[in-house]
C-alpha cells in the first residue's frame, strides 16, 4: 500500500531522464578508463554513483522539511567546514578545498550549494508581502557572500561563481521591485571588472584568452581549443565511443571531469550530444513542473534553486568545452567524476524527488500524524509546522 | 498587517525560467551545429594533425655531371637537428639546454628560430646542421625529456670542386619569403630549398625532388605512440652539363686570382666546355644557412662576385673587333684581299689624329697582315669608308647585342651604339671620328665574352651555333635570341680564318697562342678602358687600375673548328701576353685530351662490330 503510493506520486520522466544521463555518465568512464588502461577510475566513479543512489534513496523518504527546519544549523556546520579546509584542508590542482581521509578525499565546498540553498529557501518562505525588501535583499547578500568569500579564498573561484546566478534566479522569484530586477545584475555586471583585481593572473589570462583566441595558441588558450577540436571533429555521429583520439591522447585536458562533453562530442558526435543535452533539459523541466507543483513556498524556493544550479552547472559547463566562456572548473552533473560533487547532485535530486512526493501536503503519507494546511494558503512559515 | 501571499503569483514568476532554459539549450545546440557540422573539417584536419606528427625528409637534390660523368655537384647526408615546433612548452627552456648540455650557440639557435616563424606549424624547424654522432646520441638519449627535438637525416649539397664553374652550377637556399610570392615557386613552402642561381635555379624544378614523409602517431606530449606510415623521399633527376671538368680545372687555374672571364664552346653542337668567371665564390658556403653578414660581404664586394662575366660582363672589344670590321669591308665589297694600306703609325682624320699601337707604322699592309699585327690605321681607313649602321649591322649579323638564351638567364646583351642612340644618351649627334674609334673596338660598343666567342664561331664555321650548358638537345632559339645564319661568301669567312691563323702562327699579335701540331687561330684584343691622351697624364702606379682589358679570341683546327674560346682578362695588359697565354693552355689541355682519345683503327672494328650486335 505504501510502496503503492510512492510509486503512484513518482516522476519517472524525471527518473528516466537521470538514469540516462548516469548511464551515458558510466559508459564514459569506462571508455577514458580503458583508454588510460586504468579501471580503478571507473570502479570509484561506479561507487561514488552507488552512494549517491542510495543516498538520494534515502532523501526521498525523509521529508523536505526537516532539512528545512535545520538549514541554519546545517549552513553553519558548512561554513565550518569551508573555514576548516581554509586551514587544514589539502591542495589539489591548485585549489585548497579538499579534506583526504585515508584514500577519500571530500570537498565540503560542493555540499555547501545544497546548504545554501536550503538556508535561502528557509529564509525566503518567512518573508512576507510580495516584493523583497533591501532589508532581505542585505541578508540575502550577507548569506550568499559567506560561503562565496570562503570558496574563493581556497582558489575555486568556478565553484564561488555559480552562488551568483543561483541567487538571482531565487530572489527573482521571491519578488524583486522593478528597480532591483534591473538594479541587482546591473550592481553585479558594475562590480564584475572590480573583481578583476582580485583575480589571479592565469585566471585574467583565461579570460582574456576567451575573448581573444589568438592571443596565445599555444598556452592558455590551448584547452579551449582542443576542446572546440575534439567537439568539432566529432562531426555528426561520433567517431564511436573509445575513438575519440584527440581526447583519450591528452590533447584535451580534464576529460574526466571538467571537459567529459568533449569526450562525448567527439565519440558520440552531434546526435550524442544532442540527446545528452535533450535529456538535461528534461530534467530541468521537470524540476520547474515540480516547483510549480509542490506543495509550499519553501518547496517552490528550494526547487529553483536546485533548478537554476543544474541549469548553470550545465550551461556553463558545456559552453566552456565549447570555448563560449573560460574554462573556469564547473564540472557537469552526473557525468563527471568526482566524488563530492557526484553525491551533492544526488542529494539535491533527492530533494527535488522529495518535493514532489509530497506535492499534496494533505495527503502527505510522510506526515500524516499532522494537521498540515492546504497548499495555496496564505500561513506564516511557522504554521507549518506544529511543534 | 495584512498578508496575502500566493503559490501562483511565484509559479507566475517560474515562467520564465522554461523560457530561458530553452533559449539558453537552443544557443547550446546552435554552437554544437556550428563546430560539427559547419566547421567539421576544419576541426576534424586540425584533429588529425594534433595527433599525427610528420617529419618530412627532404628529397635529394638531382646529382650535376660534366660531360665526361664526373659528378660535379654531390650529396652528402648529414644529422640535423628539428625541432617540432607543435609540441614545444617553453622555447627558451629548449634553448638553454642545447646550449648548456650540447655548447650550441644560443644566439644562432634564437636566430633560427626567429627566421623560422613562418613556417606552417607542422612543419619542423632545422636548429642545427651537421651535428657530431656524439651529439646525436646524446640528444636520442634525452628524447623522453625534450620530445620537442629530434634527429633528421637529410641530404646536403657538396659542390665537389668549390668555387670550380661556380657560375655555372649556381648554388641553392632557402626560398625567401619574397620568392614565395612568385608564380614559379607556387609549389614551394617557406623552409623549401630551392635553387637560387646558375644551373641549380634554371633547372630548380629538374634537380628537386619530391620530398619523403614518416607519419607518426604522437600523444599530447609529442611522445610517439606508433609509427604510421613512410614516404620515401624521390631524389630528383640527374643533369650532364656540356661543362668539360678538365678544360673548366686549366681555365680556372690560369684565371687564378685575376679578374676576367673564358669562355670556351664546340662551334659545330654550341656545348659550352668552360665557362669560368671572376672574381668567384664557393657555392658551398650557401648551403649551410648562409648568415645575413656572409650575404651582405659577399654583396659589397666591389667585384660582383656573383657576376657571371662571361654573359653579364660587358667590354669593349678592342681590336678583336677587327675580325668583324674586315668582314665587313670584304663583304660590302670595299675592300678585297689585295687591298693595302699605308701604315706610318698614324693616320690624321677628321681634324683628328689617330695613332697605330706601333708607332713607326707597319708599312704597306693587307687586310690579312693588318689582322695579323692588329694594324690600327688599316681599320682606320676602312672606317672612314663605313658608315655606322653599316658597321653595327654587320655586328649584330654577328650576334653582338643579341641574347643568346643560354640555360642560365640574366643575360646582359650589351650596347651596340647608334646616332638615335647617342643623340638620347648624350644630347649630341654621332661624330664621324667615333666611327674611327669603333673600327677598332673602341668607343660606346659594349659586348659580353660569350656574345664575342660566338661571333667567332660563327666566322669559324659560318654558322650560329646556339650556345647551351645542358647535355642533350640544344634549347630552341626563341623570338629573342633568334639570330639568322648569316649568308657571308665562304671566301671572305676563309680570308678572315686565314688572317686569324696567321696571327697565331706566323709571328702575328697571338703568337703566345701557338700549339705545334694544333692549328690555332686567334685574335687578340687590347681593349683600352681609358683614352690614350688621358693615360699620358697619368703616371704609371695611377694608371694601374686602368690597365687595358686583355682579349684573346679563337678557335682550333683551323680546318673544321672543334673549339671556340674567348678570355678576357682585365687589367690584363695587352692581349698578347694577358690573354692568348691562357688561350693557349686551354687550348692545349683540349688537343692532348682528344689527340690521345682518337680511336685507332682496332677499336673503330670493335665498335662497328658492337653496333651491329645491337
Amino acid at each position: 500500500m505504501l510502496i503503492q503510493r510512492f510509486l503512484n506520486q513518482f516522476d519517472y520522466l524525471l527518473f528516466l531522464a537521470v538514469t540516462g544521463l548516469i548511464m551515458v555518465g558510466i559508459v564514459e568512464i569506462y571508455h577514458i578508463s580503458a583508454g588510460a588502461g586504468d579501471f580503478s577510475l571507473f570502479m570509484r566513479h561506479l561507487i561514488w554513483v552507488g552512494m549517491g543512489v542510495l543516498l538520494c534513496l534515502l532523501i526521498i523518504f525523509v521529508d523536505y522539511r526537516h532539512w528545512i527546519d535545520h538549514a541554519f544549523l546545517l549552513y553553519i556546520l558548512t561554513a565550518g567546514l569551508l573555514l576548516c579546509v581554509l586551514l587544514f584542508g589539502r591542495e589539489i590542482n591548485g585549489s585548497k578545498s579538499w579534506f583526504t581521509i585515508g584514500a577519500i578525499s571530500f570537498q565540503p565546498s560542493e555540499i555547501s550549494k545544497v546548504t545554501f540553498i536550503l538556508v535561502l529557501a528557509r529564509y525566503l518562505s518567512g518573508i512576507s508581502g510580495r516584493y523583497l525588501r533591501l532589508r532581505h535583499l542585505s541578508i540575502i547578500g550577507l548569506l550568499t557572500l559567506c560561503p562565496m568569500v570562503l570558496i574563493t579564498l581556497q582558489g575555486d573561484l568556478g565553484t564561488a561563481l555559480i552562488y551568483l546566478p543561483v541567487v538571482l534566479c531565487i530572489v527573482m522569484v521571491a519578488g524583486l521591485k522593478k528597480q532591483f530586477l534591473i538594479g541587482i545584475p546591473v550592481l553585479m555586471l558594475l562590480m564584475s571588472p572590480l573583481s578583476w583585481f582580485f583575480l589571479e593572473d592565469y585566471q585574467k589570462e583565461r579570460i582574456l584568452v576567451t575573448i581573444d583566441p589568438g592571443r596565445d595558441p599555444q598556452g592558455i588558450g590551448y584547452q579551449s581549443r582542443q576542446s572546440q577540436i575534439a567537439i568539432g571533429s566529432g562531426g555528426l555521429l561520433g567517431k564511436g565511443l573509445g575513438q575519440g583520439l584527440q581526447s583519450q591522447l591528452g590533447f584535451v585536458p580534464e576529460i574526466r571531469t571538467d571537459f567529459i562533453f568533449s569526450i562525448l562530442a567527439e565519440e558520440t558526435g552531434l546526435a550524442g550530444s544532442i540527446v545528452v543535452l535533450m535529456l538535461y533539459l528534461l530534467v530541468l523541466v521537470r524540476f520547474i513542473r515540480i516547483a510549480e507543483s509542490a506543495g509550499d513556498r519553501v518547496g517552490i524556493f528550494l526547487i529553483v534553486g536546485i533548478a537554476s544550479l543544474f541549469f548553470f552547472h550545465v550551461a556553463v559547463n558545456v559552453s566552456m568545452t565549447m570555448g563560449i566562456v573560460p574554462p573556469i572548473g564547473i564540472p557537469l552533473p552526473w557525468l563527471s567524476y568526482g566524488g563530492s560533487f557526484t553525491i551533492t547532485n544526488f542529494v539535491a535530486l533527492g530533494m527535488a524527488f522529495s518535493v514532489h512526493q509530497r506535492r499534496f501536503a494533505c495527503s502527505s503519507f510522510f506526515r500524516s500524524n499532522q494537521h498540515l494546511p492546504r497548499p495555496h494558503l496564505p500561513a506564516p512559515l511557522h504554521n507549518y509546522y506544529n511543534n | 498587517m495584512p498578508i496575502y501571499q500566493d503559490n501562483q503569483e511565484l509559479i507566475q514568476r517560474m515562467r520564465w525560467f522554461r523560457i530561458i532554459f530553452v533559449l539558453a539549450f537552443i544557443g547550446l545546440f546552435a554552437k554544437l551545429w556550428s563546430l560539427t557540422i559547419v566547421d567539421f573539417q576544419f576541426y576534424k584536419d586540425l584533429a588529425e594533425r594534433n595527433r599525427v606528427r610528420t617529419i618530412s625528409e627532404l628529397a635529394p637534390r638531382g646529382l650535376i655531371y660534366d660531360r665526361d660523368g664526373r659528378v660535379l655537384v654531390d650529396n652528402i647526408y648529414g644529422f640535423n637537428l628539428v625541432l617540432f615546433r607543435d609540441v614545444i612548452q617553453d622555447s627558451n627552456e629548449t634553448l638553454d639546454f642545447l646550449a648548456d648540455d650540447l655548447k650550441f650557440d644560443r644566439d644562432t639557435l634564437q636566430e633560427r628560430l626567429e627566421d623560422s616563424s613562418s613556417y606552417g606549424s607542422d612543419r619542423t624547424i632545422v636548429l642545427k646542421e651537421n651535428l657530431t654522432m656524439k651529439e646525436t646520441s646524446y640528444l636520442l638519449a634525452r628524447q623522453l625529456e625534450h620530445p620537442e627535438l629530434g634527429i633528421s637525416k637529410n641530404p646536403r649539397r657538396l659542390y665537389r670542386y668549390g668555387s670550380l664553374a661556380a657560375h655555372v652550377t649556381g648554388y641553392i637556399g632557402e626560398v625567401s619569403k619574397k620568392q614565395l610570392e612568385q608564380d614559379e615557386f607556387k609549389d614551394n613552402e617557406a623552409g623549401d630549398i630551392v635553387g637560387q642561381f646558375g644551373i641549380e635555379r634554371s633547372y630548380d624544378k629538374v634537380l628537386e625532388g619530391d620530398n619523403g614523409s614518416r607519419r607518426f602517431m604522437v600523444n599530447s606530449r609529442g611522445r610517439v605512440l606508433q609509427n604510421l606510415d613512410y614516404v620515401e623521399p624521390g631524389r630528383g633527376e640527374e643533369l650532364t652539363l656540356t661543362i668539360d671538368l678538365d678544360l673548366q680545372v686549366e681555365a680556372e687555374s690560369q684565371l687564378g686570382d685575376k679578374t676576367g672571364a673564358v669562355i670556351a664552346f664546340d662551334p659545330n653542337t654550341g656545348e659550352i666546355l668552360v665557362m669560368a668567371s671572376r672574381p668567384t665564390f664557393d657555392p658551398n658556403q650557401f648551403v649551410q644557412h648562409i648568415t645575413q653578414q656572409e650575404w651582405e660581404q659577399l654583396l659589397a664586394n666591389h667585384d660582383a662576385p656573383l657576376q657571371n662575366q662571361t654573359i653579364q660582363g660587358i667590354f669593349a672589344p678592342g681590336s678583336t673587333f677587327k675580325i668583324i670590321m674586315g668582314l665587313a669591308g670584304l663583304e660590302k665589297g670595299i675592300i678585297d684581299a689585295k687591298t693595302s694600306v699605308d701604315c706610318v703609325g698614324s693616320v690624321d682624320l677628321y681634324g683628328n689624329r689617330f695613332h697605330c699601337w706601333k708607332s713607326d707604322g707597319h708599312g704597306h699592309v693587307t687586310l690579312r697582315e693588318a689582322i695579323q699585327h692588329s694594324c690600327n690605321v688599316y681599320f682606320y681607313s676602312l672606317g672612314q669608308k663605313l658608315s655606322l649602321e653599316e658597321i653595327t649591322s654587320f655586328a649584330r649579323r654577328l650576334g653582338l647585342g643579341n641574347a643568346m638564351g643560354i640555360e642560365l638567364g640574366g643575360e646582359v646583351l650589351g650596347l651596340i651604339p647608334s646616332e638615335e642612340w647617342k643623340r638620347k644618351t648624350w644630347g649630341e649627334p654621332w661624330y664621324v671620328g667615333e666611327t674611327i674609334s669603333l673600327a677598332i673596338g673602341q668607343g660606346p660598343l659594349l659586348v659580353t665574352p660569350a656574345q664575342m666567342a660566338r661571333a667567332v664561331g660563327i666566322i669559324a664555321t659560318g654558322n650560329v651555333p646556339q650556345l647551351h650548358l645542358v647535355k642533350g638537345e640544344a634549347p630552341k632559339a626563341t623570338e629573342k635570341t633568334l639570330l639568322p645564319t648569316p649568308d657571308f661568301s665562304a671566301e671572305n669567312l676563309e680570308v678572315i680564318r686565314d688572317a686569324m691563323w696567321s696571327a697565331v702562327n706566323e709571328g702575328g699579335t697571338g703568337q703566345a697562342a701557338q700549339i705545334v701540331d694544333f692549328e690555332v687561330a686567334g685574335k687578340t684584343g687590347t681593349a683600352q678602358t681609358i683614352s690614350l691622351a688621358t693615360r699620358e697624364k697619368l703616371s704609371d702606379k695611377d694608371a694601374e687600375p686602368f690597365q687595358p682589358n686583355a682579349w684573346f679570341v679563337g678557335f682550333a683546327p683551323r680546318k673544321d673548328p672543334e673549339i671556340v674560346v674567348a678570355v678576357i682578362v682585365q687589367r690584363g695588359g695587352s692581349g698578347d701576353s694577358g690573354a692568348a697565354p691562357i688561350a693557349r693552355e686551354i687550348l692545349r689541355v683540349y688537343y692532348e685530351k682528344h689527340k690521345k682519345s682518337k680511336p685507332d683503327s682496332m677499336e673503330l672494328v670493335f665498335q662497328i662490330k658492337r653496333k651491329q650486335r645491337s
